[in-house]
C-alpha cells in the first residue's frame, strides 16, 4: 500500500514538484502515472523510494513512513521494492545472469539462494537461455527484460517502473507491459510512469494524472488522456 | 504474448505462497558479508583492469615524487646536522693553570648543557698541529725561543645557532680568559643551514601534499566510473556499509600494489645512488639506506594504503547521496 498525505516536495532549486498530492493505492493494483514532462511524475517515484524526502506531508509505503526513515534504515525499505529504469541501468561488463544477481548479492542474499532465484526470475521474462551473454548483446527490449528480471528477483511487494518503454520499440515496449501485468497478476503492486498512451489505452488500468505537480486525474480502467 | 510468472524456488525446497510478497531479507552475517566485500572488491579491480593498472601507475609516481621528496630533504637535514657539527668554541684558558686545573675548567664547561663535547688541548699539543700545518722540515720551535700559544679547551656545541649565548656561559667559568668561535662564518653557516631545513621541509611538504591529490583524485576518478554500479547497489538496498566496502579494499589494494612498486623503485634508486656517491663523491655525505629507508619505506605505504581508503570513501560520498 502506498499513502501520500497532502505531500509537497520543493527542490533546493526553487522548483514546486509535487503540490498537495493526497493519493492512496491499494496492494496488489497496477497504476499509470501519466502527464506532461516536468509534472512530478518522477518525483512521485523518488518519494517512495526515499531517494528524496517530501518538504512537507507524508509518504507511507508498507505502513512505513518513508519520509521519517533514518538513512541507516533506507536499504531495508528499498528491499521491498523493485525498480525498472528507462535506461535500464545495466552493468555493461556483467553477464544477464551476474546483472540480476548483482542485486542480491548487494543485498546480503545467501549465496545458495541466488542461482535459482536468478535463474526463476530470468525465466519469468523469457531470457534463461542468455544467462551467460553480456548486455550489449542484446535487443533493447531484451535488456529492459533483464532490468525486470533484476527488479522481481527479490520479490518485492511493490515495483517501480520509470518510464520502462521510453527506449523502446512498440513491440518491445508491449513485451515489458505484459511482463509487468505478469507480475502485478501474481499480486505485486505496480506503479509505471509512461508517456505511452497506446499501452495506456489498451490496458485500461488505473490512471493517476499528474500537472505542474497536482493530480489532476484519477481513473480506475481510465485513458491516457481525459475522456471527452 | 501470455506471459506467466511462476513461483520462485527456495533453496531449501520449501513450498511458497501462490502470491509474490516480500520476505524480509537477512541482511547476511558478519563474515558472509565481509567475504562479499573482499570478492566484489577483486572482481573490480579485476573488472576494471585498465583503470586499475591506470591508477596504480599514477599512484607510483606520486608516492615515488613524495618519497624522493623525503629522501632528498631527510639527506638536506643530514647534511645541515654535519655542517653545524662543524662549529667550534675555542676557549683560551688563563695562563699558568696545572692540568689538573685546565681539566676542572673542562668539566665545568662540560656540564653546561649546550655542550656536546670539550677537550683540554695543551699549548704543547696545539704548537705540534702548527708544526703539522705548516708541513715543511723547518721546525718551528726552533724559531721561537718559547711557545707563545695558549693552553685552549675546543668546545662543540649541540646547537649551532646557540653558539653565541654558549660562548658567553663559556666566558663567564673560571680559569677560561677569552672565547673565540669565528663569529661571521658561524652566522652563514646557520644561515645556510637553517634556510637548508626549511627548504627540505617546505620540499617534503609540497611533494607530499601534491601526492596526496593525485591518488585521492586517481582513487575518485576510478570510483566515479563505476557510479552506475553504486547507485544500483543503493537502489536495490545494499547499506552504504557494504557499498563502501570493496571500494575502500579497493583502493587500500591498489595503493599497497602502488607502495610495494614504489618500495621497488626507491630503494633500488637509493641503494644504487649511495654507492655511486660514495664512489665518486666521498666529500658528499648522504644517509646510509639501511637509516633512511625503512622510515621512508613505511611512510610510502601507509600513504598509499591510507589514501587508497581515503580517496574511495571521498569518491563514494557523492555517489551514495540516492
Amino acid at each position: 500500500m502506498i499513502q501520500f498525505d497532502d505531500v509537497r516536495m520543493r527542490y533546493a532549486t526553487g522548483v514546486a514538484a509535487l503540490q498537495d498530492v493526497t493519493l492512496r493505492i491499494e496492494s496488489g493494483e497496477f497504476v499509470f502515472l501519466v502527464g506532461p514532462t516536468g509534472s512530478g511524475k518522477s518525483t512521485f517515484l523518488k518519494l517512495i523510494q526515499r531517494i528524496e524526502r517530501p518538504s512537507s506531508g507524508r509518504v507511507i509505503v508498507d505502513e512505513i513512513d518513508v519520509g521519517a526513515l533514518s538513512a541507516a534504515e533506507v536499504p531495508s525499505l528499498r528491499r521491498r521494492l523493485g525498480v525498472v529504469f528507462q535506461e535500464f541501468k545495466l552493468l555493461t561488463d556483467r553477464s544477464v545472469a551476474d546483472n540480476v544477481a548483482f542485486a542480491l548479492r548487494v543485498t546480503g542474499t545467501d549465496p545458495v539462494e541466488i542461482a535459482p532465484r536468478v535463474h526463476w526470475a530470468l525465466e519469468v521474462v523469457g531470457l534463461a537461455g542468455r544467462a551467460a551473454d553480456l548486455p550489449v548483446r542484446l535487443s533493447g527490449g531484451e535488456q529492459q527484460r533483464v532490468g525486470v528480471a533484476r527488479a522481481i528477483v527479490n520479490e518485492p511487494s511493490l515495483l517501480l517502473a520509470d518510464e520502462p518503454t521510453g527506449n523502446l520499440d512498440p513491440e518491445a515496449a508491449w513485451e515489458i507491459m505484459h511482463l509487468l501485468s505478469a507480475v502485478n497478476l501474481r499480486g505485486t503492486t505496480v506503479v509505471v510512469t509512461t508517456h505511452n498512451p497506446t499501452l495506456v489505452d489498451i490496458l485500461r488500468r488505473r490512471v493517476v494524472a499528474l500537472q505542474e505537480g497536482r493530480v489532476v486525474r484519477d481513473e480506475h480502467r481510465g485513458l491516457y488522456t481525459a475522456a471527452r | 504474448m501470455s506471459i506467466e510468472v511462476s513461483t520462485p524456488p527456495r533453496a531449501d525446497g520449501a513450498s511458497t505462497r501462490p502470491r509474490a510478497r516480500h520476505r524480509p531479507r537477512p541482511s547476511g552475517t558478519r563474515a558472509a558479508l565481509l567475504g562479499e566485500a573482499c570478492r566484489e572488491a577483486a572482481d573490480g579491480l579485476r573488472r576494471n583492469g585498465l583503470m586499475t593498472a591506470a591508477a596504480i601507475s599514477t599512484i607510483v609516481v606520486a608516492l615515488a615524487v613524495a618519497g624522493g621528496g623525503i629522501l632528498v630533504s631527510a639527506n638536506l637535514l643530514h647534511l645541515a646536522a654535519i655542517l653545524e657539527g662543524q662549529v667550534e668554541v675555542v676557549a683560551f684558558l688563563r695562563d699558568g693553570l696545572s692540568a689538573t686545573e685546565q681539566e676542572r675548567v673542562a668539566q665545568a664547561v662540560r656540564a653546561l648543557s649546550s655542550v656536546r663535547s670539550a677537550a683540554v688541548v695543551s699549548k704543547a699539543d696545539a704548537l705540534r698541529r702548527l708544526q703539522r700545518s705548516f708541513g715543511t722540515p723547518w721546525s718551528v720551535s726552533d724559531l721561537l725561543s718559547s711557545n707563545p700559544l695558549p693552553d685552549s679547551i675546543e668546545v662543540r656545541v649541540f646547537d649551532a645557532r646557540q653558539v653565541r649565548v654558549v660562548a658567553g656561559m663559556i666566558g663567564r667559568v673560571s680559569g677560561v680568559e677569552e672565547v673565540v668561535f669565528g663569529t661571521p662564518v658561524v652566522d652563514r653557516l646557520v644561515a645556510l643551514t637553517s634556510a637548508v631545513r626549511s627548504g627540505g621541509a617546505v620540499l617534503a611538504a609540497v611533494l607530499g601534499l601534491a601526492s596526496l591529490l593525485i591518488i585521492v583524485n586517481t582513487i575518485r576518478l576510478a570510483v566515479a566510473a563505476r557510479r552506475q554500479e553504486i547507485e544500483i547497489m543503493a537502489l536495490v538496498g545494499a547499506t552504504p556499509a557494504f557499498i563502501r566496502g570493496p571500494f575502500m579494499l579497493e583502493g587500500a589494494l591498489q595503493g599497497a600494489l602502488a607502495a610495494a612498486l614504489t618500495t621497488i623503485v626507491l630503494v633500488g634508486g637509493y641503494v644504487a645512488l649511495a654507492a655511486g656517491l660514495s664512489a665518486s663523491l666521498p666529500f658528499l655525505p648522504l644517509l646510509a639506506p639501511v637509516t633512511i629507508l625503512p622510515t621512508v619505506v613505511a611512510i610510502v605505504w601507509m600513504l598509499g594504503t591510507a589514501v587508497g581508503i581515503g580517496g574511495s570513501v571521498i569518491g563514494l560520498r557523492r555517489y551514495l547521496r540516492v
